[in-house]
């Protein structure tokens, strides 16, 4: 049973050499779009893409346990979490972020893949709360996924049962220190 | 409703002299609780017999509780009734290695998905069940039977984090 749910595991999502179709194009050089992210990521343009992307990580209003309610506040306007460039999205396409945030069941396991295979690259992983993290309250239950950080490339993780919403920006906030210190999982360095 | 409300006495004999072979066991923890133990053989019959003649017309519950020192498995339908002030408890013993009784659906329609429930739970097979599959549980968690007493599916470690 845990072999299977970690069969499909996310880690080191770029490095993974995959076999690419070079598309054949006379007179027209092709390559594909992971070799420019490797030479950039040489350079300093990298510096500067990242400052971008740390001002406007957008995440996926996704509630899966009661630290949904705290993410719904997150997003409300009191917070104000559009100073940091933080704005909730409805939809994966347009999310940067997606906040694993309660208890993975097995039932629940391959939607929350298939959520995270829709957001497009780069893409960063939070975990909010008891649940996500070990299980929490629920961890002997005979559904809880345990030890979702070996199935998904999480970099913040977030304890409390449910963190305040100042947590969770707190979160948001570390995130975009490992971004721009290129430390973060969501962007596929090779180390 | 134009008939008469019964208070619980009556419904208890109501069902004793309409069943005296199937209802057991009665008892009436208060004036608004009664309990009832039925053969499972005879369960649709006293259903029926619940909803048209004393007006219990509403399941609110069905579940089941693995007994496993008795080694049996009971299911219980809470049937409550909008004219009588009695909420009824009705109980069925199954034997435990083999659970098997009449689906109650063509009465009580909205057993659907209790029974659905209880099957993928307890492993209650329901016979006559218009549409017998789990519910919420996982395929692959099918026939462990999660909530019975003796189930070992559970993790035996804690998770990383909290060690």
């Amino acid at each position: 049973m845990d072999e299977e749910l970690k069969e499909k595991s996310y880690e080191q999502p770029v490095a993974k050499e995959q076999a690419e179709e070079e598309e054949n194009i006379p007179g027209v050089v092709t390559t594909t779009s992971q070799e420019i992210n490797k030479f950039l990521q040489k350079t300093k343009a990298q510096d500067f893409i990242n400052w971008g992307r740390k001002n406007s990580l957008w995440f996926m209003a996704q509630a899966m346990g009661c630290c949904g309610v705290e993410i719904i506040v997150t997003g409300m306007s009191p917070m104000d979490t559009d100073r940091f460039g933080i704005i909730p999205r409805n939809s994966p396409r347009q999310a940067d972020v997606m906040i694993i945030s309660g208890y993975v069941t097995k039932k629940y396991l391959p939607a929350l893949k298939k959520l995270y295979d829709q957001m497009p690259s780069p893409k960063w992983i939070i975990c909010m709360g008891d649940c996500s993290i070990s299980g929490g309250p629920f961890y002997e239950s005979y559904s809880t996924v345990q030890n979702i950080d070996e199935i998904f490339p999480v970099d913040v993780f977030i304890p409390g049962c449910p963190p305040r919403p100042e947590a969770l920006i707190q979160g948001f906030l570390e995130v975009q220190k490992k971004i721009e210190a290129k430390e973060d999982k969501g962007s596929g360095y090779d180390r | 409703m134009t008939g008469d409300i019964m208070d619980a006495e009556k419904i208890i004999d109501s069902l004793n002299s309409k069943f005296p072979e199937a209802i057991s066991d009665t008892n009436t923890e208060s004036e608004r609780r009664i309990s009832a133990y039925a053969a499972a053989d005879n369960i649709v019959e006293i259903c029926q017999y619940l909803k048209d003649e004393l007006q219990f017309g509403h399941l609110s519950s069905e579940t089941a509780v693995d007994l496993i020192q008795k080694n049996e498995v009971d299911i219980v339908y809470h049937i409550g009734s909008y004219d009588h002030p009695v909420v009824l408890t009705l109980k069925a013993k199954l034997p435990r290695d083999k659970p098997q009784i009449e689906s109650v659906v063509p009465v009580y329609w909205n057993a659907n998905w209790y029974e659905r429930e209880t099957y993928e739970l307890f492993g209650v097979q329901y016979m006559n069940h218009p549409d017998l599959r789990n519910l919420v549980l996982p395929d692959e968690l099918l026939g462990d039977w999660p909530l019975r007493k003796d189930y070992e599916g559970f993790p035996q470690n804690t998770a990383k984090n909290l060690v």
